[in-house]
């Protein structure tokens, strides 16, 4: 069943036209990858379907369960189901992580017409899902990633995810800044996430996260548009050969 | 609660006469080129209203500038009485010389006591002093003498709610030796009054003063204090919270004069201005030449929520001594986007984000309070302020 649908998406940033039209279908259960260089527009894609401020789409759409999200503000599309596990998270001093946590639980619900939720009970699920995501209860005290390392920052990304239950996860550059460890952690906490009901968009530079996280499809992005599709042994021949012959071999 | 002839005293009439000679300051007057005063009502009450507030507890009502308190049952080591002459007299020598707000209130003081805190004796019932006020277009006058005596301990908290076309009100606190003193301030006068307040602390060594003003109120309001660190070895620490929206004006303007060495002041000002509102701070740390080893620091930070609103800062450190850690700051800032996306991309409404970020702006000064009982109710009035209730 087709969860999202990008047809030919058009955006820029303020006069500058990044993306040169976007076509991709995701159904549920499949994991995508898009794998590109610097300056193909990998985080101008994350960022227009999560619907960040000044990333303006100029042309085609964007379908979540058959509904244009476009008119919808960023808020409005995670409590729809989409999730963005940001490349570099932010950091919010002064707000606590308990209470950033079950604002976005709740806000979620609320949505869904259900009640919120119970703040003990809460507390223990998280403390849960931390755990097994190598969240200390100390970060989960601090404020919103604040003096967090880069692998804690990306655990801490991937437990929200875990408590929101996205239908569609969009993960960027989400292996940068990781050591070895810190990525098989991460990795097992995306795998753990993975079933017939939530599709994912891995967005990546380099291939060492697809062995980790192994995609159904992978779609090559260069200058703002796909310019080739296949299988995850594409990712093994960008590993092996760079992007260079691809986007030469497109153009 | 005056004696019969207190407003015909020395110091009254020449504070009127001073005052009536001086007039509002003019736009070039430089302690008042931020808060322009205009249209200042004059006309102290007469009368009281309110009854007695039907709370129970060590509370002093001031209504219209009267106290309507009846008897109030005080703690041993703290006692109220009227101003006499002298304590007239004894009262105006703390204020500062030709002091536009000292020569107001003296002037037309519409009431006038002295709480002394015998030395030694620790307090720890809250003291609340309420004003409140039913009548635009006069004013109100209080006059209120702290004396705290040497190794006391208290705990101060003044509510304004009042609505007149001014309340003004006069606080002198003498800080003994050793002494340690709670105090906070919440102004949250409907939006049709004026506020203009002068607060001076004259401080002795190794007292401990921790003070939080919450401003939230008024039409124009002015919150001027004046610190005078005379002994060694005192410690204060100022803090301030204003939030402003529609057109209304909060003037946080402070003095904080080092006359002797070893001593520590820290203040924190954070501001929250939306619409078209203006926010006004004013520091002046002063370090005499004697004063070595002073720990001056300040730091002023403004949030505009609004491309309308305004704030004005200027911290100034005037030091005339060379051993000494002494630093200001001030900034004017935005609610950073990047923040609202994480929050909004999280499925957190624009608005709720938007809070939870003004309150994270807010937490490290609110932390500061040591009157613990009181930080649930700052905590609510900051958050009904933000719901616009």
């Amino acid at each position: 069943m087709t969860l999202l649908e990008i047809k030919d998406l058009h955006a820029k940033i303020g006069d500058t036209e990044i993306l040169h039209g976007i076509n991709l279908t995701i159904n549920r259960g499949e994991v995508h990858a898009i794998m590109g260089p610097n300056g193909s527009g990998k985080s101008t894609l994350s960022y227009v379907l999560s619907g960040r401020e000044g990333y303006e789409v100029t042309g085609g759409d964007i379908l979540l369960d058959g509904e244009s999200v476009l008119e919808m503000e960023a808020d409005e599309r995670a409590r729809a189901g989409m999730f963005l596990a940001f490349q570099y998270p932010v950091e919010l001093p002064g707000v606590g992580g308990m209470t950033f946590l079950r604002a976005a639980v709740n806000a979620r619900l609320r949505e869904e017409g259900k009640d919120e939720v119970d703040q003990l009970a809460f507390v223990k699920l998280v403390r849960a899902k931390a755990k097994e995501l190598g969240v200390s209860d100390d970060m989960l005290k601090r404020a919103v990633n604040v003096g967090f390392s880069g692998g804690e920052k990306k655990r801490y990304e991937i437990l929200q995810m875990a408590l929101l239950e996205p239908s569609l996860a969009v993960l960027d550059e989400t292996d940068s800044g990781l050591d070895v460890d810190a990525l098989r952690i991460v990795s097992e906490g995306v795998n753990a996430l993975r079933g017939d009901q939530r599709g994912m968009l891995v967005i990546t530079h380099y291939q060492r996260l697809l062995s980790h996280i192994v995609p159904d499809f992978v779609h090559i992005l260069a200058h703002g548009k796909i310019i080739k599709s296949g299988d995850k042994s594409l990712a093994l021949e960008v590993e092996e050969n760079g992007y260079a012959g691809l986007i030469d071999a497109a153009e | 609660m005056l004696p019969n002839n207190l407003q015909q005293t020395a110091a009254v009439l020449a504070a009127r006469d001073q005052f009536a000679a001086t007039g509002l300051p003019g736009a070039k007057s430089e302690p008042w080129i931020y808060t322009r005063l205009q249209e200042v009502v004059v006309n102290p009450a007469q009368s009281a209203q309110a009854a007695t507030s039907p709370e129970a507890g060590l509370i002093l009502h001031f209504d219209n500038g009267l106290l309507v308190s009846g008897d109030v049952a005080w703690p041993a080591g703290m006692a109220m009485r009227v101003f006499t002459d002298a304590d007239m007299a004894d009262f105006a020598a703390y204020l500062p010389e030709d002091h536009l707000l000292g020569t107001l209130s003296v002037g037309h003081v519409t009431s006038a006591i002295v709480i002394e805190v015998e030395a030694g004796a620790q307090i720890t019932e809250l003291l609340t002093l309420r004003f409140t006020a039913n009548v635009a277009d006069q004013s109100a006058h209080p006059l209120i003498f702290i004396k705290q005596g040497a190794g006391s301990q208290c705990r101060i908290v003044e509510h304004h709610e009042s609505h007149a076309a001014l309340s003004a009100p006069l606080i002198v606190m003498d800080i003994g030796a050793e002494a340690v003193l709670d105090h906070a301030k919440m102004q949250a006068d409907t939006d049709s009054t004026k506020h203009l307040s002068l607060t001076v602390m004259a401080v002795a060594e190794k007292a401990d003063i921790n003070s939080f003003t919450t401003a939230i109120g008024g039409q124009l309001a002015r919150h001027e204090t004046h610190m005078h660190l005379n002994g060694e070895h005192a410690d204060v620490a100022l803090s301030s919270i204003y939030m402003a929206r529609g057109t209304q004006h909060q003037d946080m303007t402070t003095r904080m004069l080092h006359q002797v060495p070893n001593c520590t002041s820290s203040q924190l000002i954070r501001g929250v201005l939306d619409d078209t509102a203006k926010g006004v701070f004013q520091g002046k740390v002063v370090v005499a030449r004697d004063a070595q080893k002073t720990d001056g620091q300040q730091m002023s930070r403004a949030l505009l929520l609004s491309r309308q609103a305004e704030a004005d800062a200027k911290p100034e450190l005037e030091i005339y001594a060379d051993d000494v850690v002494c630093s200001h700051g001030a900034t004017v800032g935005e609610l950073d986007e990047t923040h609202l996306f994480y929050l909004k991309s999280r499925g957190i409404e624009a608005d709720e984000a938007r809070m939870m970020l003004i309150e994270a702006f807010l937490l490290d000064t609110l932390e500061t309070v040591r009157l613990d009982e009181l930080r649930a109710s700052l905590t609510t009035a900051i958050q009904r302020w933000m719901t616009g209730v």
